[in-house]
């Protein structure tokens, strides 16, 4: 039994490194790490040699298709980059078999026009994302950084895996060092797609591996251009004139503290969390204290802990309810958020992860009616779903990210 | 038996289904100096490549005709027996001659690859015969399982149905 399975895991292990991965460009037949044009078009004349002359050689049709790519695109060179981790990682090919464990990333790819057929295989989460990431129903399915399917991620014969940089580095290193232990062609990059503080800078490098530079800056630009208008827009309020906000995590009373990037895209937002200090990322608070905080503004979060609304159905009414129950709780009719009727519900889709500029607007907007009049949320989201993210859905109709 | 309208509508629509096969979405095509040269004439093959930046086109030619040299650079050319290579980088056209035997006739054949845009195909078969002779020689080429451009057949059925589409609007 043991030898059997040693013999399965031989198998993959040979199966794991495709041709594609092997270092060097194909084609630099010197070796000195530059295709030059006289070894591309003797690449080539190998190739066609081979695959149509009757010749016998190594490059197969992958093989030319990178070389005329790197020649075409890179200049003949290799390409350097640096991901969110620090590593600096070395392309000698294009990204032609990807996995993602990271959807924030996937989506990002998709945001750039990556050809999503070159990503082979999806964590868990985005692959049960069947309405937000239809084109992943199919694809392999490779569990979730913590319990990653390794003998899945090497059965689809990835050249590249895409992993977190920040967060959970522990079960990412761990996944990192047993891709390279096995497979040491195999490219690993590190990016988080959902900070505020680096994503701009993400989504330029991401777009220079694809070779989507353009599309980059664009994107860069759309997304730039809200969270710039919002940083613009609460720059000048003094400290003690913030929106005081209750920010409540999925489960009753529980909020966030200064590490919790929901409390960080509240003070982007111009929001004061009178809960921030603790050290704890998602603080149980006593809810005596929270009248006493009277908060001006309560946003309560709803998603994958409260699940209600986002992608997976249009449903106002569940988001309505949920604040409802807000509003009857003991002593809060005394708090000015309900005083004014300030309580909305959000939805973590729009505001933890790749997203998260449409939620801050949101927040802006609900903290500073007056300041971001001319903000639209809703139409930002729209124009994201439709121009960047490429897929039909309109939130007219379909989904329900806020209430009200 | 069809009226006159419904006539001119079947012949449009053999236009529709053909036309648009013969003369679009083929990359590669290839004209000759003559499809008829006399024996052990040198004739000239020219291929018009449009929106490869860097491919790659394989030409077989009919079994006795031979490759008699190309104004496509040295390094970028391949000959193998019946088989001529080329490497694209840029190019819009390459010509190249070949050298009739002294009778014979068959397809001039051909493969093209767009590496860049990543897709594959085969150009037209073109006929020629020495002095217009058919022979029972077979062509030394493969026969292509699939043209992604319109065959010749194609091209005749087309026009018989502009022919005939012409015909029924005088009436």
């Amino acid at each position: 039994m043991n030898r059997r399975l040693l013999l399965v895991l031989a198998l993959l292990l040979l199966l794991a490194v495709p041709a594609s991965a092997a270092e060097g460009i194909p084609g630099d037949a010197d070796g000195d790490g530059v295709l030059a044009r006289a070894e591309y078009a003797s690449a080539v004349l190998a190739y066609l040699d081979t695959a149509c002359m009757g010749g016998t050689g190594d490059l197969d049709r992958d093989d030319i298709r990178d070389a005329a790519w790197v020649y075409a695109r890179w200049d003949g060179k290799p390409r350097e980059v640096v991901d969110s981790s620090g590593q600096t990682v070395t392309l000698y090919r294009p990204l032609r078999r990807v996995v993602t464990f990271s959807g924030e990333s996937l989506e990002t790819l998709r945001s750039l026009g990556f050809d999503m057929d070159r990503v082979v295989a999806v964590d868990k989460y985005s692959h049960e994302k069947s309405i937000f990431f239809p084109e992943c129903r199919e694809k392999a399915n490779v569990g979730s950084i913590w319990s990653p399917d390794m003998e899945k991620v090497l059965s689809v014969r990835p050249d590249t895996v895409i992993l977190y940089a920040t967060i959970s580095t522990a079960a990412c290193d761990d996944i990192q060092r047993r891709l390279e232990a096995s497979s040491p062609g195999i490219r690993v990059l590190r990016f988080d797609c959902f900070k505020p503080a680096t994503y701009a800078g993400e989504i330029r490098t991401i777009a220079s591996i694809i070779d989507e530079t353009e599309r980059g800056e664009e994107f860069a630009s759309f997304y730039g251009s809200t969270m710039d208008r919002i940083r613009d827009g609460t720059a000048d309020i003094p400290d003690d004139e913030k929106t005081r906000v209750y920010f409540e995590y999925w489960f009753d009373y529980t909020t966030v503290a200064a590490s919790a990037g929901y409390n960080e895209k509240t003070e982007l937002a111009g929001g004061k969390n009178p809960f921030a200090t603790g050290t704890t990322e998602y603080p149980v608070v006593d809810p005596e204290a929270i009248i006493v905080a009277d908060p001006e503004v309560v946003v309560k979060l709803a998603g994958q802990g409260l699940a209600a609304g986002g992608y997976a159905g249009h449903d106002p009414e569940a988001l309505a309810a949920i604040r409802s129950t807000l509003f009857e709780r003991p002593g809060w009719s005394r708090i000015s958020a309900v005083e004014d009727g300030r309580v909305y519900v959000i939805h973590s889709d729009i505001l933890g992860g790749a997203q998260h500029f449409i939620g801050t607007a949101y927040l802006a907007k609900w903290f500073y009616p007056d300041r971001f009049a001319d903000l639209d949320p809703h139409a930002v989201h729209q124009r994201y779903l439709t121009e960047f993210q490429g897929i039909d859905f309109d939130l007219a109709s379909q989904g329900t990210f806020v209430y009200p | 038996m069809m009226g006159l309208p419904a006539n001119r509508l079947f012949c449009l629509v053999l236009l529709f289904l053909f036309v648009p096969a013969a003369v679009c979405g083929a990359p590669v095509t290839r004209t000759l100096s003559t499809a008829e040269p006399g024996a052990g004439e040198v004739f000239t093959v020219s291929l018009s490549i449009d929106g490869i930046a860097l491919g790659g086109v394989v030409e077989t030619l009919p079994a006795g005709y031979a490759f008699a040299g190309t104004d496509h650079p040295d390094d970028r050319v391949l000959v193998r027996g019946e088989k001529i290579g080329f490497a694209v980088m840029n190019d819009t056209r390459i010509t190249y001659s070949v050298t009739a035997p002294a009778s014979g006739s068959g397809d001039i054949t051909g493969t093209w690859e767009d590496f860049l845009g990543e897709s594959h195909g085969q150009i037209a078969p073109s006929h020629v015969a020495v002095d217009g002779i058919e022979t029972a020689v077979a062509s030394g080429g493969e026969s292509p399982a699939a043209q992604q451009a319109g065959s010749p057949l194609a091209v005749v059925a087309a026009a018989a149905a502009l022919l005939i589409a012409g015909r029924g609007g005088r009436r």
